[in-house]
């Protein structure tokens, strides 16, 4: 009741002060962004007392007051907070990185390896022979040549199959699981976004040869510059982990003040080297975690989680307020195949991945829970498809960012369901069965 | 350069100027860091080396309103009535009394001068009067903690220094919100335009009703995480929706910090979490404020020179006055009020304030006034603090020293010690 009575408040609230402004859009973007801090963060609360995940509750908010519904927050507004949500995906990348171990990941390699290309693998080809079957009822295949088909079929698959770093560490974060299922979910949502840029490049210039493009940016994406955003990241993300450690070992003070000094930093150098940014903090990361000394990447992740709490939190709200309501609801009778399939493919590919690189039962039969959620690179590079192909790409885009809504929402309840089956939240027991459990509990 | 990267490259001087130089300076010769980062924002700004062009000191203008209600709120957080009720009336009178006269002072010898000077209405004069009132009122917080923290003492006139700074900065941000409130341009609700009442009301109630959230907010939270979430979410809202209605996000802050305070159980968490990131915030405020100022267009030599004189002349000679009225002179001397001339960081953030509001008359000219003030007075506020205090505590221990008997005559040793 009571963070009802909030949220009318903050409605209320926002409703008597916007008649009253003067027409100032900082102070229209500080509004914004306070409002949004209490709101979604009631809404959050709202949705655990659910026993739903809390971004789920901050995409709700995000929905309920942006501009499909209420539009208390506008697209300006939104306009205005991306560099918020620039700053949230840094800290994410970098905090995504700082769970990784050098150790971990050489134990683990084969077999997050294997779960990720029999997923992706057995995801993409079904997306895409989903598409070519559905031709006739998909807006940008319809009586188009075979080879236009496949292009665009492949290239939707392409980017459909990416998953969601962002809602893996934030729940990850929220809810402090960091058993097997946790872990192994993590190592494949952040390699996955790594080879995902590299797949797409690859169909990308697959489209290009069957269908040229006839307007748009052609030269958008070539091997050298996909090579150079990969390679480059790695190594100016390795420079800016150990900068970091260097600093953590000598100095160590200020650590909220330098977490979001080292995300900014990181993250306009990326841009001005034309690096990409995601994988570039997440390198510093994972360079700060494993070379810095006992105790100091602790206190940094902290001081990072603690500072960029309100930042998450206004991230995915705005992540909902983004979801074009009208787009989802245009386009449903093929979501639900899409989903579906995507879904299907996922199962299917971590249930032989496992098997393959003998995962125990009850990690390898829950990991795909974690992998259902989708954001981050992918809008990017949808973004890319509708400038080289303006008149497709759009449409494209438009059942892309649909898609994608309707993951972003059951993905962060799949994860916690499979976190919670899998005993790795504080106060759970595993449910799974008796042997899985004791796996689990040694492999911890 | 990015505007971005430029931000961080600032922040990480202004880090490094503050923990490596300036800590130590203050350590060892008790100079108060800050005018150095309004320094660094004159020389990056558009009139030295354009740096940060005008387009970037406006980019970063929510980071700065932020600045503003955060500097609002840790005034706020200090105004802890249960502690406040135990101190003597006479200390609030004295405070009270001094300030009001360096406000008036100030403010009407300004309106006269300005009025003259720049051949306006007195009327018209009067807005950058009041301005220049406000912000002469307000005294360096910093200077006064840093030399009772050398000194480690506790006594009358210590506190008396404590509750003057405190009384200065309330009445310095109310009568900015005041003034903000009177001179608001007019927005039509209900096909009227609101009164200065009501702006005034509006201003208090979006203080009011965010300290009510944020103690819905919280409940009986004790996570220090969720504490700051709901802190941060306050702070930003409140400062937003006052600047956005065009009032002054100091007071409507301040009122938030106040609520805050007295309400919530989280007290000290919430005036650590404050103080934490009042200091980053401070920095950056007044590295922008540096590179947002520009030379006054019209002549500006005299009347700032005068408004320094006749601040000096209101802290000193004022709280000289009302200490003799009063008959404390025996007790804090007739010069304590000398500890109050110092100005830092609130004085800036009026006058950054002044400049964001709308139809201010003669903005810049109030804004250099201010920043000629800090720079004379920020980095010795500590020094005439202890100056002060350092007699008034050795005159008090002399007083309360008992009187010792005359050494015993003595007695040789069998190593002749």
């Amino acid at each position: 009741m009571r963070r009802i009575i909030i949220l009318a408040l903050l409605l209320g609230g926002m409703r008597l002060i916007l008649p009253l402004g003067t027409g100032s859009s900082s102070a229209h973007s500080l509004l914004t962004f306070g409002f949004l801090i209490l709101a979604a963060y009631t809404s959050g609360e709202l949705a655990t007392s659910a026993r739903l995940p809390r971004i789920v509750g901050y995409l709700i908010a995000g929905v309920l007051f942006g501009p499909s519904v209420l539009n208390i927050v506008n697209v300006d507004a939104t306009r205005e907070l991306a560099p918020v949500s620039s700053l949230a995906i840094a800290l994410i990348a970098f905090l995504a990185g700082a769970e990784l171990r050098w150790s971990e990941l050489r134990e683990r390699g084969r077999a997050i390896s294997l779960i990720l290309v029999c997923e992706l693998g057995i995801t993409f080809i079904a997306l895409a022979a989903l598409l070519v079957g559905l031709r006739d009822y998909v807006p940008f295949l319809q009586s188009t040549p075979t080879p236009t088909v496949i292009g665009f079929s492949l290239l939707f698959a392409s980017i459909a199959v990416v998953h969601s770093p962002a809602v893996t560490m934030a729940l990850l974060t929220e809810t402090g699981a960091r058993g097997p299922v946790a872990r192994t979910t993590l190592s494949v949502v952040l390699v996955s976004d790594v080879v995902v840029i590299v797949l797409f490049s690859a169909v990308l210039a697959l489209a290009r040869a069957l269908v040229p493009p006839t307007t748009g940016d052609v030269a958008a994406i070539s091997l050298g510059s996909v090579v150079w955003e990969l390679g480059g990241a790695v190594v100016v993300g390795t420079a800016l982990g150990a900068a970091v450690a260097l600093y953590l070992r000598f100095v160590k003070r200020e650590l909220i003040l330098f977490a979001v000094l080292v995300t900014f930093f990181g993250s306009e150098i990326a841009r001005l080297a034309h690096v990409e940014t995601l994988l570039t903090l997440l390198t510093a990361g994972f360079v700060m975690e494993n070379i810095s000394h006992d105790g100091d990447g602790d206190a940094l992740r902290h001081a990072m989680e603690r500072s960029g709490a309100p930042i998450f939190v206004v991230f995915f709200a705005l992540a909902g307020a983004a979801m074009a309501i009208g787009d989802v609801a245009a386009v449903w009778p093929l979501l639900i195949p899409i989903v579906l399939v995507r879904a299907a493919g996922i199962w299917t590919g971590c249930r032989i991945g496992g098997k393959w690189a003998h995962i125990p039962a009850p990690t390898g039969n829950l990991v795909w829970m974690g992998l259902i959620s989708q954001a981050g690179v992918a809008i990017g590079l949808a973004t890319v498809i509708a400038e080289v192909y303006p008149t497709r790409g759009e449409p494209i885009r438009t059942l892309f960012l649909a898609t994608l809504a309707v993951n972003q929402t059951i993905g962060p309840i799949l994860f916690r369901l499979a976190l919670v089956r899998g005993g790795e939240i504080a106060g759970t027991e595993p449910q799974v069965d008796p042997h899985g459990a004791a796996i689990t509990a040694a492999s911890n | 350069m990015s505007s971005t990267l430029l931000l961080v490259v600032v922040a990480a001087i202004a880090y490094l100027a503050a923990h490596v130089v300036f800590g130590w300076l203050g350590r060892k010769y008790l100079v108060v860091s800050g005018a150095e980062y309004l320094v660094l924002g004159i020389l990056l700004g558009p009139h030295a080396t354009r740096v940060l062009t005008p387009d970037v000191v406006g980019s970063f203008a929510p980071i700065t309103t932020l600045a503003l209600g955060w500097m609002g709120a840790a005034v706020g957080v200090r105004l802890y009535l249960a502690d406040l009720v135990k101190i003597p009336g006479l200390t609030y009178r004295l405070a009270l009394v001094e300030s009001a006269l360096t406000f008036l002072l100030v403010g009407g010898t300004e309106m006269v001068v300005l009025a003259w000077l720049y051949e306006i209405p007195l009327a018209e004069a009067a807005l950058p009067a009041a301005a220049l009132g406000a912000i002469a009122t307000a005294s360096s917080v910093a200077g006064v903690e840093l030399a009772v923290k050398r000194l480690n003492e506790r006594g009358v006139e210590v506190t008396q220094l404590g509750v003057s700074v405190l009384i200065n900065a309330i009445v310095a941000v109310a009568a900015f919100g005041l003034l903000a409130s009177i001179w608001h341009r007019p927005v039509l609700v209900n096909g009227r335009p609101l009164t200065a009442t009501e702006w005034m009301t509006i201003t208090l109630g979006i203080g009011v009703i965010g300290g009510m959230l944020f103690h819905l907010f919280v409940g009986d939270e004790r996570h220090s995480d969720r504490i700051f979430v709901s802190l941060a979410g306050g702070v930003i809202l409140v400062s937003g929706a006052a600047a956005f209605a065009g009032l002054s996000p100091l007071l409507a802050a301040l009122v938030f910090g106040v609520i805050l305070v007295n309400t919530s159980r989280n007290r000290v968490e919430l005036a650590a979490a404050i103080a934490h990131v009042e200091r980053p915030l401070y920095f950056v405020l007044l590295v922008f404020a540096g590179a947002a100022w520009q030379p006054s267009a019209s002549a500006w030599v005299l009347p700032v020179l005068l408004f320094l004189a006749v601040r000096a002349l209101g802290k000193v000679g004022g709280a000289r006055l009302v200490t003799r009225m009063n008959g404390m002179i025996p007790v804090l001397g007739p010069d304590w009020g000398r500890g109050l001339v110092g100005q830092g960081g609130l004085a800036l953030a009026i006058a950054l304030n002044y400049v964001y509001q709308d139809g201010g008359t003669l903005p810049y000219f109030v804004f250099t006034a201010s920043i000629a003030s800090v720079l004379l007075t920020d980095l010795m506020s500590a020094r005439l603090v202890q100056s002060v205090l350092a007699p008034l505590i050795a005159k008090r221990r002399a007083l309360l020293r008992p009187v010792e008997s005359p050494p015993a005559p003595r007695t040789p040793t069998a190593d002749g010690g």
